[in-house]
């Protein structure tokens, strides 16, 4: 409002040409579609305001150094002579407007000041274009004689620095906001492409579990058209033998929102029998909310078959050693052939849990629980505890051919040599860096213990070859009232 | 003892080497055994005509499957222990034994078959 009592004082006519000019700038700025369309207007109000018939505006590049963006009425050898140029730095707060009535007024160097003067230029003004409180660049204003700027002209000078200053922080916004969205956009493209060749099959999911995409390996595979994908249910391929196994297992990964690795058969477009390896990873969004999930599917039918023919032979021929032994140990005392057989089906239980999980690991309770079958059975006598375990397919061979020992020594000579002792078999895992499992086998009940005197097959078995196979230690020691075996080892080793 | 007297026992196993070894098992255990047989025409052979209490059949004859054997005994209501080195996973429902085993777990499945189909 003080503008408006000070021009009425200078008369009306000038007023209403500058109302108008500051309200087509409003209007221009606001209709801007680009930077240019900013500056054209800007330097429309400019000199028409202040009344010069030069103007130039000036911005900050990336790398901090002024760069005419626009100008009216410059030579290019001013331009390129005065290039850089600035009173103040990128990003300076509180830069004031600086009113020059005459170049040689300042303490310019003189090359400027002739620079200058050479192009016609005495009076001048820099006006600081500001972004969020900080100077981003600059606009002049050039007269041909020395000029006295009234406090009305420096008034309009920076309410017009203000309105371009606010376009410009918009546009370079809407530039980056535009970028980000190309960015975004060509990463989409890319992903989509990748996915689209890659040699696995790739999907993501809603919240529910609800196909969102599918690359073209897995539409192929259960012949989903790209446009029937929303509506196409991955739930009705799956065979009725592992349909609730997996339907469970998935439902609780997307419930507790964490990652899932699952096995399953599912029927493929021809209708045949697929065992697909999924491994499947939640998303979220930048707020933490679930989104679903991202995950390839992975066809192992051939090397399920070819594993599963693998054991078949590795046990086959486990079978033919055997025959081999029971026709030459023919007419040998018979407790020596059932000691081979034992030994060599405790091996074979051994190889059988690790080839179900492709040689990956074994569960130590399944490993005693199918170790414990193989002598006739002595339920109730064996008490087991500990938590479940996974052992290396090294460790897993050499626990299942003690514990087989340790059972078969027992039947024998031990605790369940007669009708009242058993067995307690214990296990820990020390909460160490190096995870340490102390299995205990410890007999009670028995006939009374005494130290053998020869050292047995099963002893050295026991003691010298677990030891090597675990790096670990096998202690046994022969109690009076029953035998007590302590193995220990790094499950990490 | 588990005992296997007087039982007549149908062994189909195409290893000679492991056919001469269960053969010896199950006489051991006081059966008469059957065969053996090692394909699965001479088991389908057996099958169909001869008289028996059980039958011990390897899954896997020379690369055929056993099934059309194991038909034939099921439709006579005989009944039938698998042997396998495929586990028991793959036993879809049936009894099956895990190759190599040891006499006691062969005494073991046959007397709980025998014991089932009564």
């Amino acid at each position: 409002m003080a503008n408006v009592v000070h021009m009425a004082m200078d008369g009306l006519p000038d007023q209403v040409d500058e109302l108008q000019a500051l309200y087509r700038l409003t209007d221009s700025l606001y209709r801007a579609q680009s930077l240019d369309d900013v500056y054209a207007a800007a330097l429309d109000a400019i000199t028409l305001t202040l009344g010069c018939a030069r103007a130039s505006i000036l911005l900050f590049d990336d790398a901090g150094v002024m760069r005419f963006v626009a100008w009216r009425g410059l030579s290019d050898g001013y331009r390129t002579a005065v290039d850089g140029h600035t009173p103040w730095k990128l990003g300076q707060s509180g830069a004031e407007a600086i009113f020059v009535r005459d170049i040689d007024d300042t303490s310019e160097p003189q090359h400027l000041k002739d620079t200058i003067k050479g192009e016609g230029i005495r009076g001048l003004a820099f006006i600081p274009l500001e972004s969020h409180g900080r100077v981003v660049g600059k606009f002049m204003t050039y007269y041909e004689a020395p000029h006295v700027f009234t406090e009305h002209e420096r008034e309009l000078a920076v309410t017009i620095a203000r309105q371009v200053g606010f376009s410009v922080e918009r546009a370079y916004n809407e530039v980056a906001r535009q970028h980000a969205e190309a960015q975004l956009r060509e990463s989409e493209t890319r992903f989509r492409l990748m996915s689209e060749n890659a040699p696995v099959m790739i999907w993501m999911s809603d919240q529910q579990g609800g196909c969102l995409h599918l690359n073209r390996m897995l539409r192929d595979f259960w012949g989903v058209d790209e446009d029937k994908i929303a509506s196409f249910d991955w739930r009705s391929m799956m065979d009725a033998a592992d349909a609730a196994r997996i339907t469970s297992e998935i439902d609780r990964a997307f419930a507790e929102r964490r990652p899932v690795k699952i096995n399953g058969r599912y029927r493929d477009a021809g209708g045949r029998l697929r065992v697909l390896e999924t491994s499947a990873q939640p998303r979220f969004d930048r707020a933490g909310q679930f989104l679903g999930m991202i995950g390839i599917n992975v066809d192992v039918t051939e090397r399920e078959l070819l594993l599963a023919e693998l054991n078949h032979r590795v046990k086959n021929t486990l079978a033919i050693v055997q025959g081999i032994a029971y026709q030459t140990f023919k007419g040998v005392d018979e407790t020596v052939r059932k000691a081979f057989d034992g030994r060599l089906v405790a091996l074979s239980v051994a190889h059988r849990l690790l080839t179900e999980t492709s040689w990956e690991n074994a569960s130590l309770e399944k490993l005693v629980a199918d170790t414990m079958q193989i002598v006739a059975s002595h339920a109730g006598r064996i008490q087991v505890s500990g938590i479940n375990v996974l052992l290396t397919p090294r460790h897993a061979l050499a626990i299942g051919i003690a514990l087989h020992e340790l059972l078969t020594n027992a039947v024998k000579y031990g605790a369940l040599s007669n009708d009242t002792g058993h067995v307690d078999l214990t296990w820990s895992v020390s909460a160490g860096e190096d995870r340490k499992l102390r299995l205990v086998w410890s007999e009670k009940g028995g006939p009374e213990v005494l130290k053998p005197s020869r050292r047995g097959f099963g002893s050295i078995l026991l003691e010298q070859t677990l030891a090597g196979d675990l790096s670990g230690e096998v202690s046994t020691d022969y109690r009076p009232d029953g035998l007590v075996c302590t193995i220990e080892f790094s499950l990490r080793g | 003892m588990m005992d296997l007297r007087d039982k007549r026992i149908l062994l189909v196993e195409d290893e000679a080497l492991i056919a001469a070894m269960v053969s010896e098992m199950l006489s051991d255990l006081g059966a008469t055994v059957v065969g053996p047989a090692g394909s699965v025409q001479n088991a389908l052979a057996l099958a169909q005509s001869a008289n028996f209490d059980a039958a011990l059949l390897d899954v896997n004859l020379r690369g055929e499957r056993v099934d059309p054997v194991a038909d034939v005994l099921i439709e006579r209501s005989i009944p039938v222990l698998f042997a396998s080195g495929y586990g028991a996973a793959a036993s879809h429902g049936r009894a099956v034994i895990d190759k190599p085993y040891t006499q006691d777990t062969l005494a073991q499945g046959l007397l709980a078959v025998m014991a089932g189909a009564k």
